[in-house]
């Protein structure tokens, strides 16, 4: 294993699904569904039983819109309010509207929700306004319920083969994708009518605190690669300077789980142990109040639970030890952390692209299309807003019927052999050098410069600096790198996608010339928010090999605003000065 | 260069079973693993026939393995794995009842609810809850007066999922029943009554020795929404278990209760902030105006959610 | 630039005695989201080849026996 092998195959099929962790099982199912007699492959280039962000499994919906606790357009306006109205609102309410049949058709699956003893949902609430929270107590089984509706359905699985290029036609229609082994570096070529990027957030790009390359806060596989595919074939990627950055447990890197233990009574404190946060959703606005709470004289920040009874903090640490990050436990253990005793040192996270918790990703309309015809998104990589698991399960269903319905009545279109060609000596350009610069090296330093140049705080000319580093970094990937094997070469691709990302984070922040979404984009030389010049969206994408963005307007609301619903949130925001 | 096909095959079950025969148990077990991922549903014939194994191994995956099948006949087999001489085969064989979703499964698991074994008779129950058939009525209330405090939890949990008037003489005889967590069960299942007698016995509940089990009463009465009970919880705002007072706060708000607006508002003093903000959210709820003065006099409380939650209140009010 | 090879203390350890690749398990192999794990050509055991870890613990929770622990990488610790 992991010697290279030249080889060159060819398959074909009529929707093609790349990435098999939430949203792509879900599209894949929901298209064969729709039509079996369809060939329909779904690509990964882990393996489908255990791969992206939901990997061990989730502990909760955080936006389940369950009829009784909320409804469609009460969650609508609230996606809207908490993205400062920077909102198409067509998908967000058509996934509210859809989810809860989503959450029923999982629970037959056999994925575990909270149910109170009488059998039914047992819905939470944790933010000031609507009741969304459904937990997932028993959570662990999420990926083994999918492989084995997968399996049932005979969805065709390629693992460990990862997607490097989309093909596209002579029209600009997508027609399938290039793809390379990651054990052997054989090439594979895939033709398809229709195509749905489910590939996760962009979740590589900065570098944890830590220093170790994969102890991100997102999975270090989602790496960023359907964002950079789909930039490379000319879709448009909106809202890219609307970061993600998310409170963690420091170091551990893990989510701090507030949707697990609020229920319960825990909450994230000062080291006085009181409360300081103002903000009402999950939002940049909030993650400005962590940061600046982090900079002052009453930081860092914690999350309490020691003011528990012991049962209640032994039933959270049983969840929390069991779902989602379970190695949370041995890390807690080994550096003699009681939750019952003391309070948990909290940090934010490195930056990163993903529509899960903030807004930023391959632009999508509400039947998850892109901007390139017959090619799809859905998940942490498409725009829709704050669509966390259930987003990425509900929109690849969404993603999943409409690509089945175009591939039943189009041909297969033709592909550009010479843009293979070129493709295949781009990605095994690597292979040919017997010494060089390493991936981890490489990357290791782009990552660093992320960090010292892109995140917030955004500074114009510390991000002109950081972009001209970049550069350099670009010129050493070309010319010097060096994979002795295939998983270097799978580790030196991922960095190729870390490069676009980066550039695309810098590109973007430095077109939105104001600040906005809290810390997301808080540019300290435009401090102030410009509804004015700037209330709208800022689409990138590749012109003539060029990275250009441009604004898009908002779309008319569906689920009307109230002026003084937005002004009561905007009382709400606090400075952007730590 | 080489041609390669690169999908996951869907395995020959036939082949696999092949090596179910094989002298090494660890060889066996390998092939139980892969015939749970093979595709063709003829791999149930060849589980069922490994759950014989003289392997305790082997008979753990199976029983693992067994859990992907909501069938009949994967109950049944099941069903003779739950009752297994190893316990972590039992066990292993108790999860995968629990994942059952098909009412067919009911009749394999039945007989179960009378063997000799405890562990056995509750799995049982702990199985054929989520399958919500009515023919485990009957022994399930049989089984709420088992011996075995984890039969009787399990049972009282087949009977709650049901969710039939004709079982409240039952579940509430479980709200006072030896053992805490089943009453503390029994007080969340009574919540899809809206009976008089189901409020009358969660209320008596809010004087149990445990604070969960009053805790989940105090919830409970929200939930069930019955006026009767707003004397009991103003009585459980004195608790000794803060996490007590909480609850009666929030069902106190959900019952619009307003003879007990004096002894909400005096909570807005109280030094922990979580009652402090459930005392004002529950003030807001029922908006009654002789409280907006002392809700006025925090409107500037030193923590946050109090703050925005006492604001929200007012707001209510007018 | 020639390479060198730097040293790495990896997080994940697996007990030979109890790990059954060498009866054709590859479980934790197949289920590495990283894929790091590899089965030795000497020991036939199952082994963290790449230290590129995101302590996510499948290849813990699935080895059916027993036999891989997952620590947390050292400079997290």
């Amino acid at each position: 294993m992991d010697d290279f092998v030249d080889g060159l195959s060819e398959v074909t099929c009529d929707v093609l699904v790349i990435g098999g962790g939430t949203a792509g099982p879900m599209a894949a199912l929901k298209a064969k569904q729709k039509n079996p007699a369809l060939n329909v492959v779904l690509l990964e280039k882990a393996n489908v039983k255990r791969s992206g962000a939901i990997s061990m499994g989730m502990d909760g919906l955080n936006n389940a819109v369950v009829p009784g606790y909320a409804t469609p357009e009460q969650y609508t306006k609230e996606i809207t309010i908490a993205n400062d109205g920077i909102v198409d609102q067509a998908p967000v309410f058509k996934y509210a509207a859809r989810c809860y049949d989503i959450i029923q058709e999982l629970d037959r699956f056999g994925i575990r929700f909270q149910k109170d003893a009488n059998g039914d949902f047992d819905l939470k609430k944790v933010h000031h306004l609507g009741t969304y929270v459904l937990p997932m107590p028993n959570g662990e089984t999420v990926k083994k319920a999918l492989y084995r509706q997968l399996k049932r359905e005979r969805i065709l699985i390629s693992n460990r083969i990862m997607a490097t290029r989309l093909l596209t036609a002579k029209d600009g229609r997508i027609a399938g994708a290039v793809a390379v082994n990651t054990r052997t570096a054989e090439f594979l070529v895939l033709r398809a009518k229709t195509v749905i990027l489910c590939m996760g957030a962009a979740g590589r790009l900065g570098l944890p605190h830590s220093g170790y390359l994969f102890g991100t806060y997102e999975n270090p596989t989602n790496s960023g690669d359907g964002y950079a595919m789909a930039y490379h074939a000319g879709a448009a990627l909106a809202n890219l300077e609307c970061y993600q950055i998310n409170p963690l447990i420091k170091d551990y890197n893990g989510p701090a789980c507030a949707y697990v233990a609020g229920p319960f009574g825990a909450y994230t404190a000062n080291a006085e142990g009181k409360r300081f946060i103002e903000s009402d959703c999950w939002s940049g606005q909030m993650m400005q109040e962590f940061y600046n709470e982090l900079q002052s004289g009453k930081g860092p920040v914690f999350l309490k639970l020691n003011h528990l009874h012991p049962d209640t903090v032994g039933e959270i640490a049983d969840i929390l030890h069991r779902v989602e990050r379970p190695s949370r436990g041995r890390f807690h253990e080994a550096r003699g952390t009681d939750y019952r005793e003391r309070m948990i040192e909290m940090h934010i996270s490195e930056i990163g692209f993903c529509s899960g918790h903030s807004a930023s990703g391959v632009f999508v309309d509400e039947y998850a299309r892109t901007t390139v015809s017959g090619l799809y998104a859905a998940g942490d990589m498409a725009s829709v807003p704050h669509n966390y698991m259930l987003g990425a399960f509900t929109n690849g269903a969404v993603a999943g019927e409409h690509a089945a319905e175009v591939a039943q009545e189009i041909d297969l279109p033709d592909y550009d052999a010479d843009f293979v060609r070129l493709e295949r000596e781009r990605i095994l350009a690597p292979t040919r050098r017997t010494d060089g610069i390493p991936p981890n090296q490489l990357e290791y330093k782009a990552r660093r410069l992320v960090n010292d140049y892109l995140q917030p705080p955004k500074v114009t000319a510390r991000m002109q600096i950081g972009q001209a580093r970049l550069a350099e970094v670009r010129e050493d990937f070309d010319m010097a790198l060096v994979a002795r094997n295939a998983h270097e070469l799978l580790r030196a691709l991922e960095v190729s996608s870390i490069l676009d990302c980066a550039d695309m984070a810098a590109h973007a922040s430095l077109y939105r010339t104001e600040s906005r979404w809290g810390l997301y984009h808080n540019r300290v030389d435009y401090p102030e928010k410009d509804d004015e010049n700037w209330f709208c969206h800022t689409l990138l994408r590749k012109v003539d090999g060029r990275m250009v963005s441009e604004k898009r307007a908002i779309q008319p609301y569906i689920v009307p605003i109230e002026t003084e619903e937005r002004t009561a949130y905007e009382r709400l925001r606090v400075s952007n000065q730590a | 260069m080489s041609v390669f096909d690169p999908f996951e095959d869907f395995g020959d079950a036939e082949e696999i079973a092949l090596r179910l025969a094989d002298a090494d148990p660890a060889v066996r077990r390998l092939a139980v693993i892969d015939l749970a991922e093979a595709a063709s549903p003829d791999v149930l014939r060849h589980l069922l026939a490994a759950a014989g194994d003289s392997d305790a191994s082997v008979r753990l995956q199976v029983a693992i393995a067994l859990s992907d099948f909501g069938t009949a006949d994967a109950a049944a087999g099941l069903a003779a794995l739950v009752a297994d001489a190893d316990n972590g085969v039992a066990r292993a064989a108790a999860d995968s009842l629990a994942e059952l979703k098909d009412a067919a499964a009911a009749p394999a698991v039945l007989p179960l609810a009378t063997h000799e074994s405890a562990f056995v008779r509750a799995s049982a129950f702990r199985g054929l809850k989520g399958l919500r058939a009515p023919a485990a009525l009957g022994p399930a209330l049989a089984a709420m007066k088992d011996a075995s405090a984890k039969v009787r939890a399990e049972a009282l949990g087949v009977v709650a999922y049901l969710k039939r008037e004709e079982t409240l003489p039952s579940l509430i005889a479980a709200t006072r029943d030896t053992d805490a967590s089943v009453r503390a069960v029994a007080v969340n299942a009574l919540s899809f009554t809206s009976q008089g007698a189901a409020a009358t016995a969660v209320a008596a509940a809010l004087d149990d020795e445990n604070w969960q089990v009053r805790a989940a009463a105090a919830e409970s009465l929200g939930r069930i929404g019955h006026a009767s009970a707003i004397d009991d919880l103003t009585v459980g705002l004195a608790d000794d278990y803060w996490q007590v007072r909480q609850k009666c706060l929030t069902a106190l708000g959900r019952l619009k209760a307003l003879p007990a607006v004096q002894e909400i508002a005096a909570l807005l003093a109280s030094d922990l902030p979580s009652l402090r903000k459930e005392a004002a959210a529950a003030l807001g709820e029922i908006a009654d105006p002789s409280t907006r003065d002392a809700l006025t006099a925090h409107a500037s409380d030193a923590d946050p959610d109090v703050r925005k939650t006492v604001r929200w209140a007012l707001t209510r009010i007018g | 630039m020639p390479l060198a090879l730097s040293p790495t203390a990896v997080p994940v350890v697996v007990d030979e005695a109890k790990c059954i690749a060498d009866k054709g398990c590859t479980v934790c192999v197949d289920v590495c989201p990283l894929d790091v794990l590899r089965i030795s050509d000497l020991t036939s055991k199952a082994y963290m080849k790449f230290d590129e870890c995101w302590y996510c613990m499948p290849c813990e929770t699935d080895c059916p026996t027993g036999a891989v622990t997952v620590n947390i990488p050292y400079l997290l610790r």
